[in-house]
This record gives C-alpha cells, structure tokens and sequence, in this order.
C-alpha cells in the first residue's frame, strides 16, 4: 500500500529525532559524572544522521522503488562529540588530581537544551508530515463518496 | 491491496448479486478461478490481520512492552485505514446492490 510508504519515511525520521534527544538526555545525565584520576570517564555523545539519499537525481519511478525497499530514510550514528573535559579545583574530593583538580565529562548544557529543542520540533515536523499522508488517503477514500 | 479489489467489480454482474455477501462463510463453491467471495474473504483476512497486530501492539503498550510509541501508533492508523478502505468497498457494493434490488423490470 502506498500510504504505508509515506508512514515509514516518517517514522525513520522520527526514530532519528528520539535518537537525538535521547543522546542529549544522556549526555545531561552524565554532565556531572566525575572522571577517574587517569582521564577515563564519560564521553558527551551526539549523533550524525545521514540520508542514505545522495545529491543524485531521481525520476518517480526510481524513488518510489528506493521508497519500497527503505532506503531512503536516514540512518544515523551515535559517536563520541570529543569535546575537551571540563577541570575543576576541589582538593578535598577524592577523585582530585595531584594538583587538587577533579574533571569531569564537556557536557554543554545549552547545546543539550538546543538540540532537544531542534529534535521535538522536527519530530513534530514529522508526524505533521504522516498526518497530511494519512489526510489524503483517508480523502482518497472518500471519492465516489456521498458528498 | 486497492488494486486486487477493483478488477472483481466488473465480474460481480454475472453471477447472482447476493451471493457474493453470502459467499464468505459458505466457502468458494464458483468454478472461476478467483471468485468474488475469495476475493472478499481474502481482503477481510488481511484487515482482521492487521486489526490483531495492533491489539498485539495495544497489549504490549498496556503491558510496557513498548520501544518505540510512534511505530505502534503508525501501525495502529495503518490498520484503522486498511479498516475503512474495507468500509468503503462493502459502502459501494450494496449501494449498488440496493440499486439494483430497486431496479424495475
């Protein structure tokens, strides 16, 4: 069925955004998650999406087949952001350093909150999308229908 | 699932009218390699298919079972859809049917 096409495009994109602000409420979680003395701790994560579609042109043919066989959603990855770690003086703690620095993981928590944001919102964007699909077939429906 | 229903239109005129309604339950007795009654036990299989997959899905959301909300709630619309294409199909055959049963001879 044709609509069931459209629904699974939109749900690779909406299962890319639950990645995203999944990622970022990791990364939240661990922002205060203290390293061990040898630098080993909690790296921030963010993903890379990437459409499996490149610059190539397609006629309606081909990108209904593509459609067909599920490719043409994005698929992402979740990778280490490797931002530097984030040193603070406590010389009481037990995790300091020789120098009395204790680090811990470059969670920017305004970058969290952003890519939060961008994420619902194109999550939205997405089941609007779905939406308008499922609108259409339903009117397809209704065609021949009593007025 | 739309295009195995729309041939089958042409063919309902031969046969007697009401038995395409009736056929599902009796069985396919016509000797026509797929007969109409087929064809709508066949469409009616595969929305009660659909409809059980989303009450499985419905029972794993009850039940927390769930990893993902948004492709039960698609397949959920999928199968209300598949529903009312299969609402629409029975709308047409009996409006034609009772336009028929009105037809003055």
């Amino acid at each position: 069925m044709n609509y069931s096409q459209s629904f699974a495009i939109s749900a690779t994109g909406m299962d890319v955004e639950r990645l995203r602000v999944e990622v970022a409420a990791l990364n939240l979680a661990n922002a205060n998650t203290v390293a061990s003395a040898d630098g080993k701790g909690f790296q921030p994560l963010r993903v890379i999406a990437q459409s499996a579609l490149g610059g190539q042109s397609l006629d309606g043919g081909s990108f209904a087949s593509l459609v067909g066989q599920g490719l043409a959603g994005p698929s992402s990855v979740v990778e280490p952001s490797g931002r530097p770690m984030r040193s603070v003086l406590d010389p009481g703690h037990p995790h300091a350093d020789a120098q009395g620095y204790v680090t811990y993981p470059g969670v920017d928590p305004a970058t969290e909150m952003m890519t939060m944001l961008v994420a619902s919102r194109a999550y939205e964007a997405n089941v609007v999308a779905m939406n308008i699909a499922r609108g259409m077939a339903v009117k397809a429906l209704d065609i021949g229908g009593a007025a | 699932m739309t295009a195995p229903f729309i041939p089958p239109i042409g063919a309902i005129q031969e046969p007697a009218f009401a038995v395409p309604l009736a056929q599902p339950l009796a069985g396919s007795t016509a000797p026509a390699p797929t007969s109409f009654g087929d064809l709508v036990t066949g469409g009616l299989q595969k929305v009660s298919e659909q409809l059980n997959a989303s009450q499985a899905d419905l029972q794993g959301l009850a039940t927390g079972n769930v990893e993902n909300l948004h492709q039960v709630m698609l397949r959920l619309e999928e199968s209300r859809m598949s529903f009312q294409l299969m609402l629409q199909v029975r709308n047409r055959l009996l409006e034609s049917y009772q336009e028929l049963m009105r037809m003055q001879l």
